[in-house]
């Protein structure tokens, strides 16, 4: 166990195929009204940190084409903000009448449709941002939180939120409720298999579908908690982690059968998110309430501080280095 | 001299508007650190020098968001050719290097697209890249536009969301001042002019000699107790020269005589300073946008107030109308000096859940209420006298006041906190369950619905504590000279017809001392003189000075022979 450990921390790494951004605001000692302290979009290049683009208080996470990484889409309280040059120029895409978005998720089949959560619904834009409207399930609760659009299926998506979960396989033209009774709160799907997807929920736990999102289960063996995140390790099938407030990280090496704490040696259990290193299977980034970033080499058994102190980090994303 | 001639001026409270405008700006022009001082001596025409060095000076760190457009949006308008190249370059580079938050409620959004607007007005015709919204000063123009209409149409047909507000009062008239004064389009200078006299006219009809009353969507904790102490009170003198500015006066003060100095018409100066008839004053208003745990996304809040010479009694509906700093009803009394004053007497259950800041809010729950404590420190505090509750009632007649409250079990602070101020005097709890007291001129009988107890507050006064979740609180006001002595007011309290239930729920019928009759059950409509108060009748505003319908886009307004409307249907 401390070899590896220690070949890790010693040994230089190999050249990564995906940068890490992260997204937050450094909110430790911060109280509204004052200076904001750096906050926003981070990017870890160069063995650090560096803040990327405009500081603002609520970016909430990112996504990006998958012709060209360098567009990128940030979720913020602005609007949708699009980079095409990898950060050094941006455009706020939306106008006055979309806010405080929560998450975007570009359609990777067609590009240039993105959908974005919103707090009054779901909006899509089919322009690459030049024009917006709105597309979510008619339901008269309408926060929306999480949205991901399937990989291999171009207009089928899943949106979740204060209503439950709601799966779409026309474009949004028809919306069909299945998840209930639950807030919402994260939406992933497995990179393994298309088929399998995991929802985490503010009051309800976790739940998994092993059929494209249309029946859902929930997950056994995790606490009665605040889940804001599950997320996929892309190196390593059947691993997963949760993360959520007062448990921290739990991690499934099974699929989500069974489920081991992996909070020694993290400062409190406290966690906002986590993401796996598509380029290091193992490696597992949690962003503790803050504290600041964590990592581990080896699913959340140890873990160091990867900088970024006091912060909330909403999300880690891993964007491809080079166009695919 | 002329500091002589305006300090004597001071004194004898016999300024002028215009005076009032010059002490402010004078005041201001004084300073040298921020913004505002920068402003003034531009507005001056002075020390243009040192306004550019200064001005280079701070923009080397903006920070504040919407709160950091605005004066700089008034120093790029008080130029006027003042300002070295290097100060002016640096203050249009910042437009495009720094990023405001747009931010998360209405005033934050009216500071944010007006500067925009006037921004994108003054740099005409520039590319996106030379903006921090990516966005052409023509994208931006029109973006701002949208919203400042939008929020116009929604004001005058449903009514303002953040309404009545103690403090931001002032945030909603510096920009409509700005527009007012800047803006190119005379279509613009006009709806700003008309939106001045819409927000100055609802604060005019609910003050007492320069207090904004009643119920609020937002005030503060000092200012909940010590009425007068707050920029609405600095705009009641500013406007109508009524009771006292603040030390130093207002930032938002300043900003708005440092640009329109927009003098409201003589029937709203009338409607602000006649006191000689008491009347009742009926609004609708919408609560902020509300994101979850509901199907209303902007529900509607009635108002009522009733003003006299001596004191006023205002309240809304109850429930959680806002989130942290709403205030649901209270009596005010009027005193010659209100300054350190608690002249103020109501009740309320201090209300504290993640499930409120997430109605509100975006953000997830587990932070929310550290987040907000940490700015509003007595959020989350079982003794705090601000805020709203689901679990409150609140009817009002005139000068009497029934709150009811029905607290479910294992909610947070499962209590009523009573504000008894330390300048209530001849406080007496009598046998009948009424506590008596008179604040200024003004007789007041206070009658708890459930046993209490009294606890001491750190800034003077008592606060009745009852730990009870079936609770209620009747209030009923008169003046000092209505009767003989505050025994016969006693007296007179003690014979009215008066029955109190608690189980099932709390309940209460009453004749009041003015002879109408209340039936106030908790979860049901109230009942007055017979009659179920039908709020889905009540109008946007509703007295003898100002009228206006829902979805009208219309205020009228009235007194004596003044007569005014405000009609948004005759704009393009």
């Amino acid at each position: 166990m401390i070899l590896p450990l220690l070949l890790w921390w010693l040994l230089p790494a190999a050249e990564p195929a995906h940068k890490l951004y992260a997204c937050g605001i450094t909110s430790r000692g911060w109280v509204v009204g004052l200076k904001l302290p750096p906050s926003g979009l981070f990017l870890n290049a160069a063995g650090g940190w560096q803040r990327l683009g405009y500081t603002h208080p609520a970016i909430e996470t990112l996504d990006y084409d998958p012709r060209n990484p360098r567009v990128i889409y940030l979720a913020a309280g602005n609007g949708c903000v699009r980079s095409t040059d990898g950060g050094a120029t941006w455009r706020i895409t939306t106008s006055w009448d979309i806010t405080e978005l929560r998450d975007v998720s570009v359609d990777r089949n067609r590009p240039d449709t993105v959908w974005v959560a919103l707090p009054d619904g779901v909006g899509v834009t089919r322009d690459a941002g030049r024009s917006w409207t709105w597309r979510g399930p008619a339901t008269a609760r309408k926060f929306t939180q999480t949205i991901r659009v399937d990989r291999l299926r171009a207009g089928r998506v899943l949106a979740g939120g204060e209503a439950g979960l709601f799966l779409t396989s026309d474009d949004g033209a028809v919306w069909r409720q299945v998840l209930a009774g639950v807030q919402v709160t994260d939406v992933a799907q497995s990179p393994h298999d298309a088929g399998e997807w995991m929802a985490a929920t503010q009051d309800g736990g976790v739940f998994l579908s092993r059929d494209s999102g249309q029946q859902w289960r929930r997950v056994s063996g995790l606490p009665a908690a605040v889940f804001y995140n599950a997320s996929y390790d892309p190196a390593m099938r059947g691993r997963i982690a949760v993360a959520g407030w007062g448990f921290g990280v739990m991690v499934s090496e099974d699929g989500g059968k069974s489920w081991v704490a992996r909070t020694a040696g993290l400062p409190s259990h406290n966690v906002w998110r986590t993401s796996f290193d598509p380029d290091h299977p193992g490696r597992l980034y949690a962003s503790v309430h803050e504290e600041a970033l964590f990592v581990s080499a080896d699913s959340g058994e140890n873990w160091r501080s990867a900088g970024l102190p006091g912060s909330i980090l909403t999300d880690m994303i891993f964007v491809p280095e080079t166009r695919r | 001299m002329i500091a002589l001639l305006l300090l004597a001026l001071s004194t004898t409270g016999d300024e002028s508007f215009a005076q009032r405008v010059e002490k402010v700006i004078a005041h201001n022009a004084q300073g040298s650190t921020g913004y505002q001082h920068i402003a003034a001596r531009l507005h001056r025409r002075e020390d243009a020098a040192w306004a550019s060095t200064k001005l280079v000076e701070l923009l080397r760190d903006p920070g504040g968001d919407m709160f950091w457009m605005f004066p700089v949006t008034a120093i790029a308008y008080l130029d006027r050719g003042q300002l070295s190249a290097e100060a002016r370059q640096a203050l249009r580079q910042a437009w495009k290097t720094y990023m405001p938050y747009r931010g998360d409620t209405e005033n934050h959004w009216l500071l944010y697209y007006t500067c925009l607007y006037l921004m994108a007005q003054k740099y005409p015709g520039e590319a996106g890249e030379t903006w921090y919204t990516g966005k052409s000063s023509a994208e931006n123009f029109q973006e701002a536009e949208g919203w400042l209409r939008h929020w116009m149409e929604l004001t005058t047909t449903i009514g303002q969301g953040e309404y009545d507000c103690t403090h931001y009062i002032g945030v909603y008239l510096l920009p409509l001042s700005y527009l007012a004064a800047w803006a190119e389009d005379p279509a613009m200078r006009r709806r700003a002019r008309m939106m001045l006299d819409w927000v100055i006219a609802d604060f005019a009809v609910e003050n007492l000699n320069g207090i904004y009353v009643g119920a609020h969507a937002r005030t503060d904790d000092k200012q909940v107790l010590e009425k007068w102490n707050g920029v609405s009170s600095d705009f009641g003198w500013l406007l109508f020269g009524l009771g006292h500015p603040l030390p130093g006066y207002s930032y938002y003060g300043f900003f708005y005589a440092a640009s329109s100095a927009y003098q409201p018409p003589e029937v709203i100066r009338r409607i602000a300073t006649d006191r000689t008839r008491d009347y009742v004053h009926k609004e609708r208003k919408r609560t902020r946008h509300r994101w979850r745990f509901t199907d209303v996304r902007n529900a509607p809040v009635y108002k009522t107030t009733y003003m006299r010479r001596d004191y006023a009694v205002g309240s809304d509906q109850g429930g959680i109308l806002q989130p942290i700093q709403q205030h649901s009803w209270d009596v005010t009394w009027e005193v010659n000096d209100p300054r350190g004053v608690h002249n103020t007497i109501f009740s309320l259950h201090p209300y504290s859940s993640t499930h409120e800041l997430q109605m509100y809010f975006t953000p997830m729950p587990d932070f929310i209420t550290e987040a907000v404590v940490r700015s509003k420190k007595t959020y989350d505090s079982p003794d705090k006298f601000l805020g709203g509750s689901p679990f409150e009632q609140i009817v009002q007649d005139r000068d009497t006041v029934i709150a009811l409250y029905q607290i479910p079990p294992g909610t947070r602070f499962p209590h009523i906190n009573g504000f008894f101020s330390k300048d209530l005097r001849d406080i007496d709890e009598h046998a009948s369950g009424w506590i008596f007291a008179q604040g200024g001129r003004t007789f007041l009988a206070y009658r708890p619905l459930a046993q209490y107890e009294w606890r001491p507050i750190k800034e003077g006064g008592r606060r009745l504590l009852s730990e009870h979740r079936s609770n209620g609180t009747i209030v009923q006001a008169a003046s000092a000279a209505e009767f003989a002595d505050f025994n016969e007011f006693k007296r007179a309290i003690v014979a009215l017809p008066l029955d109190v239930r608690m189980d099932p729920t709390p309940s209460v019928s009453m004749k009041t001392l003015r002879g109408s009759r209340i039936e106030a059950v908790y979860g049901r409509a109230p009942v007055i003189d017979g009659r179920a108060v039908r709020y889905e009748d009540w109008k946007l505003f509703d007295g003898p000075y100002l009228n206006a319908e829902v979805g009208g886009r219309r205020m009228v307004l009235t007194h004596g022979d003044q007569h005014h409307v405000i009609d948004f249907n005759a704009l393009p």
